[in-house]
């Protein structure tokens, strides 16, 4: 099996409510958006910081929606597995890459994403150029080394997919509802609803110095 | 002292077939949300995989949960370990809900027993129908005394009660916003009536306002009095001003607070001076009282309608009769001594008193339910586990019932605890605490 790796130093990673209308919106008609409670389901935003790549060093932010995984009895179960709706990366080579290997949806723009780390947490602005996308801040809990399974669907055209994702690496998470997320006005955050989007995320995480490791992209 | 990350293997995470060891890790890393959806084609693709997690879980932890008890829940109980097969005997009880000491009072069991031998087990109908004794009209009227308000309508759980309440009143297209932590049964209500759900911020009047902004429809406001989970009371002035200046309802779940807030105990409403402002006032029989059911207390319209509409009690056979005439006589003790609830405050002040001064976390607690937050969901059950071989009986709580990371245990205080029953628990937990670093 060939798989492709990106070595990261952060991979931060928020959950917030959003309503389940909303969610539904932004997924395909073979997925469902997974509820926290009922009509409130969950919007993922990660910022990630790659170091080292097929297309080199980037940064990328994913927007996605939280879904229900594929199971089997015998397998891992995954984490959590989502739907990216939309992305944005620091480098065109990355776009590219990502856009053809994974059919992954994406801003079209370089974009940048500053990381303020500190020992209780980070802070992650990002912009293109002059013009703010989020700012989103999270704090850390007990650090742990971790082997995690996630699940990424994606569409092309009327194409299904699916891939297995591993995330190696030193991972803090908790649900103390300390961080915050501000969505400016901007087009990755144009089908988004803001006002109806929780302003402080109900999980936060937070892996570093890690390894994401991509099995091979499965038709579904 | 943060952890150093090996170096990444070489061979791919799918060639390596997972060792007892792997497997023991990732089963460690699940918990019940993993396995309440998932895509598939069988509604039984499930099992098989959530029945290989709990071989692995239940022993591991889990086993602590509902463990069977072999006593009465009194101040003091024995407990059948269910690990290993042994007997824990007289062990402090602090899990059970008998805030008053009422489920075990002489009086109220030979209540019980005598409704029983002259009404049988059970009502036989619903209370629409035939199962509306004349021991039901009793303890109704009783009650709406009790709460000052014209009706009452009787469940036959709490549970039943808010899902009759919500269910009852709203449909499709009104708005119910709730506290982020309202119970399950207050959740369940608002799918079943298939309003809009809106979930505002733990006790904040701001985000409440933020939800019930832009809706013009009918609007419901639902807090409980006392959370379940942490202890700390609604924040009922801000939350009442700004329901109303949204033109919404509000209700109130007493459950925990029915019975022992207020001048006359009738709950937190009246604590705050806002009983005869809300709406709705739902109650349980099963934590102060020491029985089982709920209630809705409010206008005779409120209670007229409701009765018509509340399917979860038209469609369940009434309480049982042994069941209500405890509750009648549990009642009757409540108005009669009213020292038993300043007992209980005096309980609650003690406890509380003894733990913070140790450092013990018990977050925003104002009552008699007591969180002590562990905050690691890996070591929450070896620490119950220790607990109850000091000769202390408490549950684990933890995700997803809370947080993640946000385990705790919860005390729950009674008036009939004596202060040396709780000095000798509130050792136990501090010995605990400090043995795995969670407290001074």
């Amino acid at each position: 099996m060939s798989v492709t790796r990106y070595h990261f130093a952060h991979a931060v990673n928020a959950f917030f409510e959003m309503p389940s209308g909303v969610a539904g919106k932004l997924l395909p008609g073979h997925l469902q958006p997974l509820e926290l409670r009922h009509d409130s389901a969950i919007f993922a935003v990660t910022a990630f910081d790659f170091t080292d790549s097929l297309v080199g060093a980037y940064q990328e932010l994913v927007l996605a929606v939280i879904v229900p995984p594929m199971v089997k009895a015998g397998g891992v179960f995954p984490k959590s597995a989502f739907f990216p709706f939309l992305l944005g990366t620091s480098t065109e080579a990355s776009r590219k890459h990502a856009i053809a290997r994974w059919h992954l949806p994406h801003h079209m723009a370089d974009i940048d994403l500053d990381f303020d780390v500190s020992k209780d947490g980070v802070q992650i602005l990002v912009h293109e150029s002059d013009k703010p996308i989020l700012d989103m801040q999270i704090s850390v809990h007990d650090w742990t080394i971790v082997d995690q399974l996630y699940q990424c669907f994606m569409i092309d055209a009327d194409k299904r997919y699916k891939v297995d994702i591993h995330m190696q690496g030193r991972f803090t998470e908790h649900e103390e509802e300390s961080g915050s997320l501000k969505l400016h006005p901007h087009a990755m955050t144009a089908n988004l609803s803001p006002e109806r989007i929780a302003t402080y995320p109900f999980r936060e995480m937070w892996m570093r110095d890690g390894l994401q490791t991509f099995e091979e992209l499965e038709s579904i | 002292m943060e952890p150093q990350l090996a170096p990444a293997s070489e061979s791919t995470p799918a060639d390596a077939a997972a060792s007892p060891d792997q497997l023991r890790a990732l089963h460690q890393d699940y918990d019940y949300s993993n396995f309440y959806s998932g895509m598939g084609s069988d509604p039984f693709d499930m099992l098989a995989p959530f029945d290989e997690w709990w071989s692995w879980a239940r022993p591991a932890g889990y086993y602590l949960f509902g463990q069977p008890m072999l006593s009465a829940p009194t101040t003091r109980v024995d407990i059948r370990e269910t690990k290993n097969g042994t007997r824990a005997e007289g062990l402090v009880n602090l899990a059970s809900y008998n805030y008053l000491g009422l489920s075990y009072r002489p009086e109220v069991i030979e209540a019980s027993i005598e409704a029983t031998r002259k009404f049988g087990l059970g009502a036989s109908g619903s209370p629409i129908l035939s199962g509306y004794l004349s021991l039901h009209e009793e303890l109704v009227d009783k009650l709406a005394r009790f709460k000052a308000k014209k009706g009452v309508l009787l469940f036959p759980t709490g549970y039943a009660a808010n899902l009759g309440i919500i269910s009852g009143l709203m449909r499709p297209g009104d708005l119910v916003v709730a506290d982020q932590f309202a119970h399950a049964s207050i959740v369940d209500g608002i799918i079943l009536s298939k309003a809009k759900a809106r979930f505002f911020r733990h006790n904040s009047a701001e985000d409440l306002d933020r939800k019930l902004s832009g809706f013009s429809g009918k609007k419901l406001v639902v807090v409980e009095g006392v959370y379940s989970m942490d202890g700390d009371l609604a924040n009922l002035p801000e939350i009442f001003e700004v329901s109303r200046r949204h033109g919404a309802r509000i209700m109130i779940d007493e459950a925990h607070s029915g019975f022992l807030f207020g001048e006359n105990g009738r709950g937190v409403a009246e604590h705050f001076g806002l009983d005869g402002e809300i709406d709705v006032h739902m109650g349980t029989f099963s934590k102060s009282l020491g029985g089982m059911g709920g209630f809705v207390a409010g206008s005779a319209e409120l209670i007229n309608y409701l009765r018509g509409f509340a399917r979860p009690r038209v469609f369940s056979c009434a309480l049982a009769p042994g069941i209500v005439a405890g509750l009648i006589r549990a009642l009757e003790i409540v108005v009669a001594e009213p020292e038993l609830r300043q007992k209980l405050h005096e309980n609650v002040d003690f406890m509380q008193k003894l733990l913070r001064n140790a450092g013990v976390d018990v977050g925003e607690s104002a009552s008699q339910v007591i969180p002590v937050l562990i905050r690691d969901d890996r070591r929450i059950f070896s620490i119950v586990e220790e607990l109850m071989r000091g000769g202390v009986y408490l549950n684990p709580i933890r995700y997803p019932a809370v947080g993640k990371h946000r385990s705790r245990v919860r005390l729950s205080i009674s008036a009939a605890h004596s202060e040396a029953q709780l000095e000798e628990a509130a050792g136990v937990i501090i010995r605990v605490l400090r043995r795995n670093g969670l407290c001074q």
